[in-house]
């Protein structure tokens, strides 16, 4: 962490909110992009992303400094994410909306032009096959760069459990995308 | 040898093994070499799961969404000037609350002015400092009133709290105005030398705070610390109180 970061998290801690909302501005954009991976909607990325900086300002005076101001930030938006998740599903049975994977999927029997997207719609479609667990896991080691340890803590897991749910989701993405790599 | 499982080529391609000589060993097996390029590719294909694009301005998108919501928290260190100044620049701060608080503030300070000030002499009638005795009885029976009311709205926000187990929507901007409000109150009942009345003011405020911070929201077991202490005594000290000052506001 840069003393610039240090110096801004200790201001907004003190409960200056300019300071605050120059971690908005730093940070939106991979929690976005955080947030869609583990949700797969554009619009529930949104909600995550708005709900997991409300929290991160309401408990910022807790961060410590010990772990990056980024894996703080990317623990918040997880926990949001499996909370918006878990209430999305509950009310899934009273909506008649399909989240974006599942019109990608049924999208993706149809004859595409455009092969990428198709690879695209697939491995979306694959990826939401996961359990939110799996898929968290497996998001934060492969594209977020977190160690086991840290998704562990991150996730409320031991190191073992976490190891076990990184393999089974591999397990299961490789299921879904050999084909992918077959064509 | 302990055979080399797919768990190990995954520990492997994340960087994560724990023995350092395993690279070494797959790239010197044909088999496993075989294999681990196999699991790469197919893990390759993990990074085709991109959001979409959004644009260079989500990021102030986003803080223009969210910069009303931000809630004064609890672990929130700064002063109350600074935190009733950062409320004040937030449209989360209604204009409704704005002018009542202008007009406590305005009352505080008119009551401060006209309350026993030492070092300064009234003019005396038969042995009574007339003016003194006039305006204090205006004055006093203002406060007496506006406390009054004050009253009943903590009664009303904090029977409600005492009695849900979620937050109502605006609840801690509410309690926030009520705050201030209760401190103004307090300063004027205690420029005015009522003391007792300054006093049990002034013993409202801690819970008050908790809720403007939502400090309830960090537990259940906080929520209902918070709970028990309204139901236990303060509810009931705060509707004899007001109920004590509406009498008197009557019978003068």
């Amino acid at each position: 962490m840069s003393k610039t970061e240090e110096k801004t998290i200790r201001k907004a801690a003190a409960g200056d909110r300019l300071a605050f909302r120059d971690l908005v501005l730093e940070h939106s954009h991979a929690m976005f992009r955080l947030a869609w991976r583990l949700s797969g909607d554009k619009t529930a990325a949104d909600d995550i992303v708005q709900e997991a900086f409300i929290k991160a300002w309401q408990k910022i005076g807790d961060f410590r400094m010990e772990s990056s101001f980024r894996s703080w930030i990317n623990r918040i938006t997880v926990n949001t994410a499996m909370d918006y998740l878990r209430k999305q599903s509950r009310l899934a049975a009273r909506t008649t909306a399909e989240p974006e994977w599942e019109r990608s999927r049924e999208g993706s029997e149809t004859p595409k032009h455009d092969v990428q997207i198709d690879i695209q719609t697939q491995t979306h479609a694959a990826m939401m096959l996961l359990s939110e667990k799996e898929r968290a896991a497996l998001m934060l080691r492969h594209f977020e760069g977190h160690s086991i340890n840290e998704i562990a803590q991150m996730l409320d897991l031991t190191s073992n459990a976490c190891k076990q749910t990184i393999f089974r989701a591999v397990r299961k993405m490789r299921i879904e995308l050999a084909p992918l790599v077959a064509t | 040898m302990k055979k080399i499982t797919n768990d190990d080529l995954v520990l492997l391609y994340y960087g994560e093994h724990e023995n350092p000589e395993l690279a070494k060993m797959v790239a010197a097996d044909l088999e496993l070499s075989a294999r681990f390029e196999a699991l790469g590719l197919e893990l390759g294909q993990i990074d085709n799961f991109s959001p979409p694009a959004r644009d260079d301005d989500y990021a102030a998108e986003t803080w223009l969404k969210i910069s009303p919501q931000l809630a004064v928290s609890r672990e929130n260190p700064a002063g109350f000037w600074n935190r009733l100044r950062n409320g004040l620049a937030q449209p989360h701060f209604s204009f409704a609350g704005v002018a009542a608080l202008s007009v406590v503030a305005v009352l505080a300070f008119m009551l401060g002015r006209q309350g026993t000030q030492p070092g300064i002499e009234l003019p005396i009638t038969n042995g009574i400092p007339q003016t003194a005795s006039l305006a204090g009885l205006g004055t006093q029976r203002l406060l007496t009133s506006s406390v009054s009311g004050h009253l009943e709205q903590v009664n009303i926000v904090l029977t409600e709290f005492a009695n849900s187990d979620e937050s109502r929507a605006n609840e801690a901007e509410r309690v926030t105005d009520m705050l201030v409000a209760n401190r103004l109150y307090r300063q004027a009942a205690a420029a005015r030398g009522d003391q007792a009345l300054a006093s049990f003011l002034a013993g409202l405020e801690p819970l008050l705070i908790e809720m403007a911070y939502e400090a309830h929201q960090d537990s259940p077991a906080t929520r209902n610390r918070m709970q028990q202490e309204i139901r236990g005594s303060l509810l009931f000290r705060v509707r004899a109180v007001s109920q004590r000052l509406q009498n008197s506001t009557i019978s003068t």
